[in-house]
């Protein structure tokens, strides 16, 4: 009787959101559809931020120089937007001729007016009650094309959602939500392709980079990242650890229309501490891959951190660029590491051209002539515990660095910490954690050093540091206005030069920033939003 | 150098925002019979001990002590949100809307919950269970009297404002700890009880404990129990010592009236 009651009560509260849908049928603005040649050339349309990371290149650089070193003191917030769900934002949203399109946890969507950030329409992705995240519930983006968003959700599915309305299109289920699988990434549009990663590097999943065709939803190709017994790197697993050797694939990648390669990063092997039952370097996780666009085939792969036992997984935006390098001008990959050294990697081979610690590291003794780390020892983690550098965060994490074209700098939020790390033994029971151990602080957050640091990737020296405290978790946007825009774990919002680091503007927002910038222009002015705690600030000059 | 009487540990310290916090939470309801935990023997501690290592450290930390990263609370003290083995077993099974707790996965058996509020149980300490050495009667007038204690630290209300506040503080810190604060003050500061140098540009300079930082301001505490706030860019420099201002007691109280004090620190708790 009061199942049947609870039942109509349901029924009724479901019939009366479609009655209000059908009501209001929100709709945006029309706005042309955004074709691939479009996403190609980016750079040509600053006044848009239409994917992740801004250009396919990952630059995370916008073009627009209205808001710069002279006058970034007078920006003012225009409009907040209050997600309703609370959790930890930590996404991008991308601007189309005056449409922004926020996603929020645990894996919605809303599209909002860029200038006043009133709501057109939201899609809110019904979820499993017992979906397994390793980490909180986020989502960081969408992509486009066309006029359909594409978005990951936490049941590792792939949604099509028609950008005008927040229609499905179609919803297709990428893996298996249940064995431990799940989904926070902006998918990367690749021509006719939606190119997509997993997560669950914590579960015992294997890995794997797909590709699906935008207009049905149907899988073009699908990469493992741990190699299988059709790859002859499989050698670097010990019995059949590949088949849960996890190398997730949970940040979004790049990609270089002149060699017609995806880069693409993969996370830490399964358990993610004990190393004793996957012995081997274990390929291909913690590596930066090259994949053909057209089969996923790996051109190259260049392993950060062979048989980690630390949890440092290569899940950072790989960032492209043109760079003069010993007076030759070279395609390269620019890469802060989880694990504490920066990378300067030709794109084209894959050859390691560049390599030094940027942040505090003990686990290494530094770089071989390949890039390889050289092993310090007694650094495994073990029963009892052993203190390493960095902490299983790394020295720095999934969140965006940015490069400038005009200073030559990279760009990455570090941070000098250490941890306790653990191992245990554990079997792999799908669908459970299967880590293999953990980490645990041994000081005060506070203790610990913390820095915007400026990198030159000729050299891999360290050209300027912003000291933060306690630390940031934010990603970082650079500007033709010479400026980079931040924020930090203490609730701030932030512009410094990007030339010498100097600080020239900072806004309190009250809770901690997980997310990145990005930056529009409507109507001839330009904006920088960034999402604090649960919400998403807009700024502009004063008027 | 500022030197004050203070109890300064960094458990008790981090610990506070997140059971300040949790005390205008919404209750979350028992969906368990609350009629005891059968599955409390040491076999079952030690099976819970395991699920705990494997599903929860990443967030409450391989000691259960919470951490600061993730939010996650201190679970070895008393816990605000759940005052019986079914209201802990109900966080477990249902998860606490609106923050990082997420229920266990659905298939998880009965059984294993309860190991693991036997578990969670298994990491407070019950002080009926502890025989301490010292009298607290004699360690409140050692508080009030030759320890001098309250000129810093508070009590009900009562007392001083440049040290931590003492009324809950045996449900914070074991004896142990309680004696190692007491004893070897500078073993484990917790950042909100450093102090701070601060060198004007008019080369003036003020010291006190470090209310806090941040990456573009500080705020400190001077003897006086005066505030000051600094905006980094507008001051020369600023040097931060992590070493304690309470002095060891080792220096004036005998090894007796220590555990006089602990005893009576620990009875500072929420049903006395």
């Amino acid at each position: 009787m009061k199942r049947t009651a609870i039942l109509l009560l349901v029924t009724a509260f479901a019939g009366q959101a479609m009655a209000q849908q059908l009501r209001e049928a929100p709709i945006t603005p029309a706005f042309t559809p955004v074709s691939w040649d479009r996403l190609m050339n980016a750079t040509d349309e600053p006044q848009n931020w239409l994917m992740y990371s801004g250009t396919l290149d990952s630059q995370r650089h916008t073009y627009l120089d209205q808001i710069n070193r002279n006058n970034v003191d007078q920006l003012e917030m225009k409009w907040a937007y209050q997600i309703p769900v609370i959790d930890r934002a930590e996404t991008t949203p991308l601007v189309v001729d005056g449409i922004m399109f926020i996603t929020e946890a645990p894996s919605n969507l809303v599209a909002v007016d860029a200038v006043t950030g009133r709501q057109y329409w939201r899609y809110d992705h019904e979820l499993p009650d017992d979906i397994r995240i390793c980490c909180g519930r986020n989502n960081r983006g969408v992509a486009i094309l066309g006029e359909t968003l594409y978005m990951s959700t936490l049941d590792a599915h792939l949604v099509a959602i028609d950008a005008r309305t927040g229609n499905v299109r179609w919803d297709v289920e990428v893996a298996n939500y249940a064995s431990g699988y799940s989904k926070t990434a902006a998918p990367l549009i690749v021509k006719d392709k939606v190119v997509t990663g997993i997560a669950g590097g914590e579960f015992g999943i294997r890995g794997f980079i797909d590709a699906y065709d935008a207009e049905t939803g149907e899988l073009a190709w699908r990469t493992y990242t741990t190699a299988g017994p059709d790859d002859p790197n499989v050698s670097t697993w010990s019995g059949d650890s590949w088949r849960t050797g996890g190398a997730g694939t949970w940040i979004t990648g790049s990609y270089d229309a002149d060699l017609d390669l995806i880069y693409w990063g993969t996370g830490n092997p399964g358990p993610d501490w004990n190393g004793d039952v996957r012995l081997g370097d274990n390929l291909y996780s913690d590596s930066a891959l090259a994949l053909d666009a057209d089969t996923g085939d790996i051109t190259w792969h260049f392993q950060f951190t062979p048989h980690d036992v630390h949890d440092y997984d290569a899940i950072q935006v790989p960032i492209l660029a043109d760079i003069n390098f010993q007076g030759q001008q070279r395609k390269v990959m620019m890469w802060a590491n989880r694990n504490a050294f920066y990378y300067t990697i030709d794109r084209t081979d894959g050859d390691f051209l560049a390599g030094k610690p940027y942040a505090l590291q003990t686990w290494a003794q530094g770089l071989d002539a390949d890039g390889r780390p050289i092993r310090a020892p007694g650094m495994e983690p073990t029963y009892e515990g052993v203190v390493v550098s960095p902490a299983i965060g790394g020295g720095t994490n999934w969140f965006s660095p940015a490069f400038n074209p005009q200073t030559g700098y990279f760009y990455v939020n570090a941070f000098d910490g250490e941890q306790r790390f653990f191992k245990r033994d554990e079997d792999y029971e799908e669908g459970d954690r299967f880590t293999g151990g953990g980490g645990q602080y041994i000081q005060a957050m506070d203790t610990y050093n913390s820095a915007i640091r400026a990198i030159d990737p000729a050299t891999a020296d360290i050209v300027w540091e912003f000291p933060i405290q306690p630390r940031s978790t934010a990603g970082i946007m650079s500007s033709a206005g010479g400026l980079l825009f931040s924020g930090s774990v203490d609730g701030y919002f932030f512009a410094l030069d990007a030339s010498n680091g100097r600080e020239l503007w900072h806004m309190s927002l009250g809770a901690r920033v997980h997310a990145a910038p990005m930056s529009f222009a409507v109507d001839g002015k330009q904006y920088v939003t960034i999402a604090a705690g649960n919400v998403v600030y807009t700024f502009g000059l004063r008027d | 150098m500022l030197r004050l009487n203070l109890l300064q540990h960094r458990h008790l310290a981090a610990c506070l925002p997140l059971l300040l916090a949790a005390i205008g939470s919404v209750s979350v309801p028992a969906v368990a019979q609350d009629e005891g935990n059968l599955y409390d023997t040491p076999f079952d501690v030690s099976a819970g001990e395991s699920y705990f290592q494997r599903q929860c450290t990443r967030c409450h930390g391989q000691d259960a002590k919470g951490n600061d990263e993730t939010g996650a609370p201190d679970l070895t003290g008393s816990l605000r949100r759940a005052s019986s083995d079914a209201g802990i077993f109900s966080i477990i099974r249902q998860g606490i809307a609106g923050t990082a707790m997420l229920p266990v996965p659905i298939d998880t058996p009965d059984p294993t919950v309860w190991q693991l509020v036997a578990y969670i149980n298994s990491l407070r300490t019950d002080p009926a269970n502890i025989d301490l050495p010292g009298d607290p009667a004699a360690g409140l007038a050692l508080y009030n009297g030759k320890g001098d204690c309250a000129r810093c630290h508070m009590i009900n209300g009562r007392g001083g404002r440049l040290g931590p506040d003492l009324t809950l503080v045996g449900e914070q810190l074991d004896p142990e700890e309680l004696k190692t604060a007491l004893t070897v003050p500078d073993e484990d500061v917790a950042p909100r009880w450093w102090t701070v140098r601060v060198t004007q540009r008019d080369g003036s300079v003020v010291e006190g404990l470090r209310m806090d930082e941040d990456t573009f301001g500080l705020r400190v505490i001077d003897a006086d129990a005066n505030l000051w706030s600094f905006r980094k860019n507008e001051i020369d420099s600023f040097e931060v010592n992590q070493s304690s201002t309470m002095p060891s007691y080792t220096r004036t109280l005998t090894e007796n009236e220590i555990d006089h004090l602990v005893a009576y620190l620990f009875s500072l708790r929420k049903e006395n």
